[in-house]
């Protein structure tokens, strides 16, 4: 038996003989969620009956009218009661339930107004509500009639148009169009919760038992070992899931739930729709499972893996989660999301509505996102820092106390170890988060100032100075070159175009946050001199020095073990996090970018007032064109095309700007490495 | 069999464990001393290839453990502090599953499978799940375990950790006739009387260097210490001073 089937068979065995496993493989799919969902229709029906068993005590207040008190008295569903001087006192205290407020008659065939006064808040009341009005409407109707008849008018007459819906849905249609709503959703959690508990019992959970180190001890490749597992994972996580569509449907044609079948709801999924779905959940718990298993090796502990894996648990929910909401049309952008694509392509196929084209795309798009994610997996269980971590335990012990650990991650250069700098700009990130928010909310633009200079620039200098670490290569504080100034300059001109493009091309895809985008331009525009100086030394002074001290500073300066574009795209990525909120999310893309390409200019000319210069020159620029009167209509509707003939003169200036960095003189006398040239 | 060749492991700027070089030879018990965060940990897993060495190397039965992981893991059994033991496998199923990584054939390993068993008197519990094993017993089913493919070269890291002793009683017994049938054994501990009682050789690492190395006579003599644990003492002292 090969390797992998030696490990798969072992994995096998142990998960199913896991109590925690079967149970959200089995148990849950199977019994739990079809049984909530009957409980939970039962408990609604019996609210429902339960509020209708009695008649809703309304009340009648201000000018008389026997006609209205009639039909109040005639209607089953309703019970006059007498109430004191207080009408709201009375709906508040439950003795009634609405309460009509008659206004005076106009004189002749004028309007009487009439005031409802219910408790929103009360189901009681709502339901008062909703019998009172229609009263009160069968006394308009009634009313409207005697004026049409006293002048020998049809009643047609005040009904010019009548409106009578006709759906063209069949039942079943109708039934696969509400199950296509949940049971997307429902696949997704249950296929992810299949592989979520076997995944980190596989992976941390051997850590923790100290399993891992035997077994990686064995003559056996990673690559078998990781597979093995894998594959476990991944077919947990099928079998829940199938089990879970199976359950589900049944549970919706057998006519379980009442509901559906009291409002004439047909759930019949065809048998090739079940097939289909059940093909694409494959590749969704490859997907998963390997995902999973890359980030549980990662973790020490079953807890800690936990932990991990739980916000992204939470980020799978999203896209899950789309198919729920109104006016979304599935199309090949959705089809190639992951995760958004399979709960569309269910929905389509519960609705009978799919198209093979997008199902097929949805189909290769998650398998290779599921290949992508196994080699993922693979790469990490053959990483000694993702399965033993990185010597804490050495570094640890000969390093006592907060500064004492921060030394010790001093390497022989005098720059921080990566841990050390992700780290501290986790802790600013949070801190900024936290405490800059309040600042800027109290404060305004005076705390936003402040927060950068307090919150980036100074524990930036702290960290360095108290981490005793060398501040010219930690922070590459160098003097830059002519050749580098020139360089980041052209590079800078012709990358704030591209970036405006990639933010106009967004557009199609991501929702544009007007009311963010509107606040974010009067902040941005000056209409004094004074009023720009000021903008300029908030929005372009102040985060070209404090920003690029955190970014192209500590972060850069301490993750020089890594090649060098994996710390240009790092330092993209994290910066572009840094910018990012709930509002804002179509801000990261454009704000990484420009983070890589600065990053690339400091990386190339080992100096960081090049960065500063040129984030300086991208800020600087967007609070003089905004407050430019006649440019900034360019510039104030994203959804609005940029110029064409910007991208070829934007591509020959970056072009020309990178060709410039590249050159020797470009470098500060200094590398790009930490390993030479130094001054 | 074993052999160390001015190994060096880095972690980020931090030297785990430098320039380490010693041998152990075919019958010899070789103990390596040091305090926590000395780098036993991590010289036994660079041997063990669950690392891998930033410079240098190291070779078990004369496979490079860089050029050859899975060579040489054929040639070595790991018994960590942690035993290792699946808790649901039982005894049996788990010295099945390594004989099966190790590539043996079914009819072979069956038959080591119950020699085995009866060598650690485990067969009144075989077939009970690990997890409801006491200490005792795990211990003798991972020794059973490291020893299915019946490899050369013996890699204990710190076996007693946490035993009674009586259980550590066992590890004593497995070591001395697993010695005598010739196999190098090369183990990390932080208990003297284990060292006086089994070692061969002694090395010392201090600051993940080899500080000393030799009998345990001969480390006394060296520091003029009167017992094991006093020259440990000193020279662990004297690496800190360095």
């Amino acid at each position: 038996m090969s390797a992998w089937r030696v490990v798969a068979a072992k994995e096998l065995r142990e998960t199913l003989r896991d109590r925690r496993t079967l149970l959200m493989m089995v148990v849950i799919p199977v019994l739990l969620y079809p049984v909530l969902l009957i409980v939970m229709e039962q408990l609604l029906l019996f609210g429902q009956r339960n509020l209708e068993a009695e008649p809703a005590p309304v009340a009648v207040v201000g000018q008389s009218a026997p006609a209205l008190i009639e039909i109040l008295e005639r209607e089953d569903g309703l019970r006059l009661v007498e109430i004191g001087e207080d009408p709201e006192a009375a709906v508040r205290a439950d003795s009634v339930g609405a309460v009509a407020l008659l206004g005076e008659a106009e004189p002749g065939d004028g309007t009487r107004p009439v005031t409802l006064l219910y408790d929103a808040a009360s189901d009681r009341s709502n339901r008062a509500r909703g019998e009172l009005t229609a009263a009160l409407r069968a006394w308009g109707d009634s009313a409207l009639g005697d004026r049409l008849d006293a002048r020998g008018l049809p009643r047609t007459f005040a009904e010019p148009v009548a409106i009578a819906d006709s759906s063209i849905a069949r039942p079943d249609e109708v039934g696969g169009y509400a199950l296509g709503r949940i049971l997307p959703l429902l696949l997704v959690v249950i296929t992810l919760l299949g592989a979520f508990y076997p995944a980190i019992d596989l992976a941390a959970g051997e850590k923790e038992r100290g399993t891992l180190e035997t077994l990686l001890t064995a003559p056996v490749p990673p690559r078998a070992v990781v597979a093995g597992k894998f594959v476990t994972v991944a077919l947990i996580g099928v079998i829940a899931a199938g089990l879970n569509l199976g359950s589900m449907i049944l549970t919706f044609q057998t006519g379980a739930l009442q509901l559906t079948a009291a409002i004439g709801l047909e759930v019949s999924l065809p048998w090739s729709a079940v097939l289909a779905i059940f093909v694409t959940l494959v590749p969704l718990a490859v997907l998963f499972g390997a995902v999973f298993l890359g980030i549980a090796v990662g973790a020490s502990s079953f807890k800690e893996a936990q932990n991990a894996l739980t916000p992204v648990y939470m980020v799978v929910l999203v896209p899950a989660m789309l198919p729920a909401f109104p006016g979304i049309d599935f199309g090949p952008g959705l089809a190639l999301t992951p995760v958004a694509g399979v709960a569309f392509f269910f929905r389509d196929l519960m609705t009978g509505e799919a198209d093979a084209a997008l199902g097929a795309l949805v189909l290769v798009s998650t398998t290779l996102y599921a290949l992508a994610a196994l080699a993922f997996a693979a790469r990490a269980f053959g990483n000694e820092r993702v399965l033993f971590g990185g010597g804490e335990a050495e570094v640890d012990a000969r390093a006592v106390g907060p500064l004492a650990w921060l030394r010790a991650r001093r390497g022989a250069l005098g720059v921080p170890s990566s841990s050390a700098v992700l780290l501290f700009v986790s802790f600013v990130a949070v801190a900024f988060f936290w405490v800059g928010i309040r600042l800027q909310v109290s404060l305004g633009e005076s705390g936003l100032l402040a927060a950068e200079w307090l919150l980036l620039l100074t524990p930036a200098v702290a960290f360095v100075v108290f981490g005793g670490f060398d501040p010219v290569r930690t922070l590459s504080l160098r003097r830059p070159t002519r050749t580098g100034v020139a360089g980041g300059m052209i590079l800078i001109a012709g990358a704030m175009p591209l970036v405006w493009v990639l933010g106009w091309l967004q557009t199609f895809v991501l929702p544009v946050p007007w009311e963010m985008l509107e606040g974010l331009e009067q902040l941005v525009t000056a209409d004094s001199a004074g009023r720009l100086a000021w903008l300029l030394l908030l929005l372009a002074v102040t985060p070209a020095l404090c920003e690029e001290a955190v970014f192209r500073g500590v972060l850069l300066g301490g993750t020089g073990e890594a090649e060098p574009w994996r710390r240009v795209v790092l330092n993209g990525v994290v910066f572009g996090l840094f910018h990012l909120s709930f509002e804002t999310v179509i801000r990261f893309l454009p704000t990484a970018t420009l983070g890589m390409v600065i990053a690339w200019a400091v990386l190339r000319t080992g100096s960081i007032w090049v960065g500063v210069l040129m984030h300086f020159l991208n800020n600087g620029a967007i609070v003089v064109l905004a407050s430019t009167p006649g440019v900034r209509e360019y510039f104030s509707d994203p959804e609005a095309p940029p110029p064409l003939w910007l991208v070829p003169v934007a591509a020959v200036l970056v072009w020309a700007g990178a060709r410039v960095l590249q050159r020797p003189a470009a470098a500060a006398g200094a590398d790009t490495s930490n390993s030479s040239h130094d001054p | 069999m074993i052999r160390f060749s001015s190994l060096t492991k880095r972690y980020g700027p931090l030297t785990a464990v430098r320039e380490l070089s010693l041998e152990v030879r075919p019958g010899e018990v070789y103990a390596l001393l040091g305090p926590n965060g000395a780098g036993k940990t991590t010289a036994l897993r660079c041997l063990a290839t669950l690392l891998h060495p930033s410079a240098g190397t190291a070779s078990v039965a004369g496979v490079d453990v860089t050029a050859d992981p899975v060579g040489a893991r054929r040639n070595l059994a790991f018994l960590a502090a942690s035993m290792g033991l699946y808790e649901r496998l039982s005894a049996r199923e788990l010295i099945t599953y390594f004989g099966r990584l190790h590539g043996m054939d079914e009819a072979r390993l069956s038959g080591r499978v119950d020699d085995l068993v009866d060598l650690f008197g485990i067969r009144g519990f075989a077939d009970r799940l690990c997890g409801r094993l006491s200490t005792g017993q795990r211990q003798r089913v991972s020794l059973a375990r490291a020893l299915v493919h019946d490899p050369p070269a013996l890699i204990l890291d710190e076996p007693t950790l946490g035993l009674d002793i009586l259980s550590g009683r066992t590890i004593y017994d497995f070591i001395a006739r697993e010695r005598a049938a010739g196999k190098a054994i090369l183990f990390s501990t932080h208990q003297m009387e284990e060292v006086d009682l089994l070692a061969d050789r002694v090395g010392v690492l201090g600051g993940g260097v080899l500080v000393a190395e030799g009998t345990a006579e001969q480390l006394m003599q060296r520091t003029g210490a009167p017992n094991l644990a006093r020259a440990f003492l000193a020279l662990v002292a004297g690496a800190a001073d360095r």
